[in-house]
């Protein structure tokens, strides 16, 4: 183990790992910005849904802009390799500043990149072909410590790892869903929509998908087969891009993926942008070994490890609650859980107080279709509304009102039922990591992960 | 540089398909029920365009016996000018759920059908001949409801009535309103009609996505807004005092049609068979079933896993239910609610039933998002 610490490897994968993390995220957030997302999302609603625990992230109203304009002019700096202990911890803070605000926009893809900025935040991926390593050719370096790049590695095997576990399960290798229910509405692309009108299509999209992510990060891992798992990386990641709307999210993976091929590769790909610079010899042949000081080196690995221990944990958490996991989502987020469920409701919140006033709320008065949708769903959300709710008709001159909701959920293809206890006043109700009493049983059984 | 890359993509995989698959000439699909294309042909061609030529033509008679009317206002000609009113406004209700293309892009049932309505607007409308028909406080100064205050809330009988269209001082006045907001409505509704005939109805076969902007999309969202915001809420919800921001005390005043007072529940169960012919294909003219939500939902195998049912079986099971209740109600719904609300309320809950069935239920299965953001999912 110790010998391993102080082995070195090229910087090259890492250095390319930035380039190519920070220009996709700048374009990703230029077209977040040009879709009009940032006003839809973050300065539209007139309430946000902050995560349990970061109630203190709010929403900056128009200051919003200056945050993602840091957020995107740090993401091409940290590309560049400029200022990068700045950059690298500017992205991943205002990053996960914007992801902190609002629930309804929570995707297990923004959580990734969260966290790999984080990651990055202690790694030397500024010290190869970095603009800093240009100006500074003392802190100029051809080679890192190996656990540098393999803790990447390690990171991206656990999320493929985690997100095939979580499809060991009877909803999707034995009922196909919700794939059989999602496919279907793809049938009119040109020359292969045809095939998504045959329920085996879903069955062999599922069981693939499963071995896919079960097998990739071994694959990838090992030399003979890397090159046959990153084509198949493309194939599957270019795949989801043409049925599903995610986004950037398939480039982002396919570009990750990167890293697992061996330096020379690297080193390839950096002669064709160094040669676009014409700076080749500067950038490219430093001849420095960088090494992290011994005491930094230890506080590193600990984090490291804390972070890797958490991460391992994160997944199982849901273990610790009763009831279904797909029904209560307790424990459902930070897992890698992605394409599971077909899950769509219907809440109505009806408010009375002690004088006998009742009303009955039109949701599109206090949410945004986006937020009204997610929180339909998830019990956790619906309580925060309701406590919106409380706090509203209590400002408003009601006295101690109580928040009822008549809730309506479907969850694969199975009939809707109500979610919450209609019977209870959500108003008293206090959220915490607790199992929510207060949701109906799912009274179905969904077997393994 | 994607768009690309996705076309090449698709070509690559259709390649190795058709290799294994052997069948390479003739990749047609096998299982027609799940063709969108035909769904929005059948809609477009056998439901849509035949509704509105069918409410056009209504709507031309009644602008005939307005003519007659405002020529010479007598009681013959008044009684003939409400009922062609009655019939276009019934006919109306078979045409309203289609707020979506051209019908949402002119928000028609904004100018023909919000109520109740707006006494004290109209009357400040009948004296400024030059007031602003467009504007969102304008909406409930004219169409069907304007016209149902008009021609049955002036006065006790139709004598009376008559007399405020001839002697009156205002009598000018309030027949060349009567001109201007007929006239407005066919303006209107031809807008709607002319985008149907044209390329309007390519546009809309040819967007067999179920993604934003998609016609099926859209026709989902529509048709379920419909049914929830317009027919349950506004036609019964609303009056009977269920839903809005102070519940308890019931508006009777707040029903369709409330001057004519005896139509308001015929309206509703017209309004409501419509949505129901809508959901099981039924053809405008003969009558006959074509692909619709029901066959589509059919192909998809959508059905309780407990028991088996088909989820378009439920469906129309509560569909029958809420006309067998409705039936039951008093034609003048305003009375209803003065006699037993409980029986509107009866019938709110059923409704609210079947929202959820078609919102929730049906368009899960539909793999259809009923409040649209254009955002990215994972």
């Amino acid at each position: 183990m110790k010998n391993y610490l102080q082995k070195s490897t090229s910087a090259a994968p890492l250095a390319v790992f930035r380039i190519a993390l920070g220009l996709l995220l700048f374009v990703s957030l230029i077209r977040f910005w040009a879709r009009g997302w940032i006003h839809e999302l973050y300065i539209e609603p007139k309430y946000f849904f902050p995560f349990y625990g970061f109630e203190f992230v709010t929403a900056p109203g128009e200051y919003i802009y200056v945050l993602f304009a840091i957020c995107a002019l740090s993401a091409l700096m940290f590309s560049l390799g400029l200022f990068y202990r700045f950059s690298s911890i500017a992205l991943f803070l205002s990053f996960t500043y914007i992801e902190l605000i609002d629930k309804s926009t929570y995707l297990n893809h923004y959580y990734f990149i969260s966290m790999i900025c984080l990651l990055m935040t202690f790694l030397p991926a500024h010290v190869y072909f970095s603009a800093d390593a240009y100006r500074n050719k003392s802190l100029a370096a051809n080679t890192i410590p190996q656990w540098c790049i393999d803790s990447i590695k390690l990171f991206v095997c656990m999320i493929y790892f985690f997100a095939g576990l979580a499809k060991v399960n009877s909803e999707w290798l034995l009922e196909a869903q919700p794939l059989r229910i999602w496919l279907p509405s793809k049938n009119d692309l040109p020359i292969i929509g045809w095939i998504f009108n045959y329920t085996w299509v879903a069955y062999l999209f599922c069981w693939v998908g499963c071995l896919y992510d079960l097998s990739i990060p071994f694959l990838l891992l090992k030399r003979s087969t890397r090159l046959l798992a990153y084509c198949a990386v493309i194939s599957f990641h270019v795949l989801t891009a043409i049925l599903f709307p995610i986004g950037m999210f398939p480039y982002i993976m396919i570009a990750t993926a990167l890293i697992f091929f061996s330096a020379d590769v690297h080193k390839m790909i950096l002669v064709l942008i160094a040669s676009l610079f014409g700076k080749t010899k500067e950038l490219m042949f430093p001849n420095n070994n960088f090494k992290f000081k011994p005491v930094r080196q230890s506080l590193l690995i600990s984090i490291f490890s804390v972070f890797f221990i958490i991460q391992l944990l994160m997944p199982f958490r849901y273990m610790m609650y009763p009831d279904e996991l797909f029904w209560t989502e307790e424990g459902y987020r930070f897992s890698w859980r992605v394409m599971l469920m077909e899950k769509a409701g219907h809440a109505q919140f009806t408010i009375k107080d002690e004088k006998g006033k009742i009303a009955v709320v039109d949701n599109t008065e206090f949410l945004t279709p986006l937020q009204e949708k997610m929180m339909a769903t998830q019990p956790d959300m619906i309580l925060q509304y309701a406590h919106i709710l409380r706090d509203h008709f209590s400002n408003s001159g009601w006295s101690s009102p109580s928040v009822y909701v008549d809730s309506y959920v479907v969850l694969n293809g199975r009939l809707g039922k109500p979610l919450i206890d209609p019977l209870t006043d959500l108003a008293k109700q206090e959220d915490s990591f607790d199992h929510k009493a207060w949701i109906l049983p799912f009274k179905n059984e969904i077997k393994g992960f | 540089m994607i768009g690309k890359s996705k076309h090449l993509f698709v070509f690559v995989l259709a390649l190795l398909l058709s290799a294994c698959g052997g069948d390479d000439d003739n990749p047609t699909p096998v299982d027609n029920t799940k063709d969108r294309e035909a769904i929005l042909t059948h809609w477009a061609d056998n439901i849509i365009k035949p509704s509105y030529t069918n409410f056009s033509s209504r709507l031309d008679l009644m602008i005939t016996r307005s003519e007659a009317f405002t020529a010479t206002p007598t009681v013959a000609t008044l009684q003939e000018f409400r009922n062609a009113w009655i019939d276009a406004y019934t006919e109306w209700q078979k045409a309203e759920l289609f707020e979506f293309g051209p019908a949402d892009k002119y928000t028609i049932r904004n100018f023909f059908n919000i109520y109740p309505a707006d006494v004290t607007g109209i009357t400040s409308n009948i004296s400024d001949p030059s007031a602003n028909l467009d504007l969102p406080s304008s909406y409930a100064r004219q169409g069907f409801p304007a016209l149902d205050y008009l021609l049955n809330g002036l006065g006790d009988d139709d004598a009376a009535i008559v007399e405020k269209y001839t002697t009156d001082a205002d009598a000018a006045k309030r027949l060349a309103y009567i001109e201007r907001i007929v006239l407005r409505m066919q303006t209107l509704i031809n807008n709607v009609i002319t985008e149907w005939n044209g390329a309007y109805r390519d546009t809309f076969i040819a967007s067999t996505g179920l993604d934003i902007g998609s016609s099926m999309g859209a026709v989902v969202n529509a048709y379920v807004l419909h049914y929830e915001r317009f027919i349950r809420s506004g036609k019964i919800g609303i009056p009977a005092g269920v839903i809005g921001t102070i519940v308890g005390s019931p508006f009777p005043e707040k029903v369709e049609a409330f001057y004519k007072k005896d139509i308001s529940r015929v309206l509703a169960q017209i309004a409501h068979q419509a949505a129901i012919d809508f959901f099981n294909g039924k053809s405008f003219n003969g009558g006959t079933e074509g692909p619709s939500f029901k066959s589509y939902l059919n192909a998809l195998d959508a059905k309780d896993a407990n028991t088996g049912t088909l989820l378009s079986t439920i469906i129309d099971n509560q569909f029958t239910t809420i006309n067998g209740k409705l039936a039951q109600l008093m034609p003048d719904l305003s009375q209803q609610i003065g006699t037993d609300n409980e029986a509107m309320v009866d019938v709110y809950t059923n409704m609210q039933t079947a929202v959820r069935y078609l919102k929730v239920d049906m368009s899960s299965a539909m793999s259809i998002t009923i409040t649209y953001t254009d955002n990215d999912g994972d």
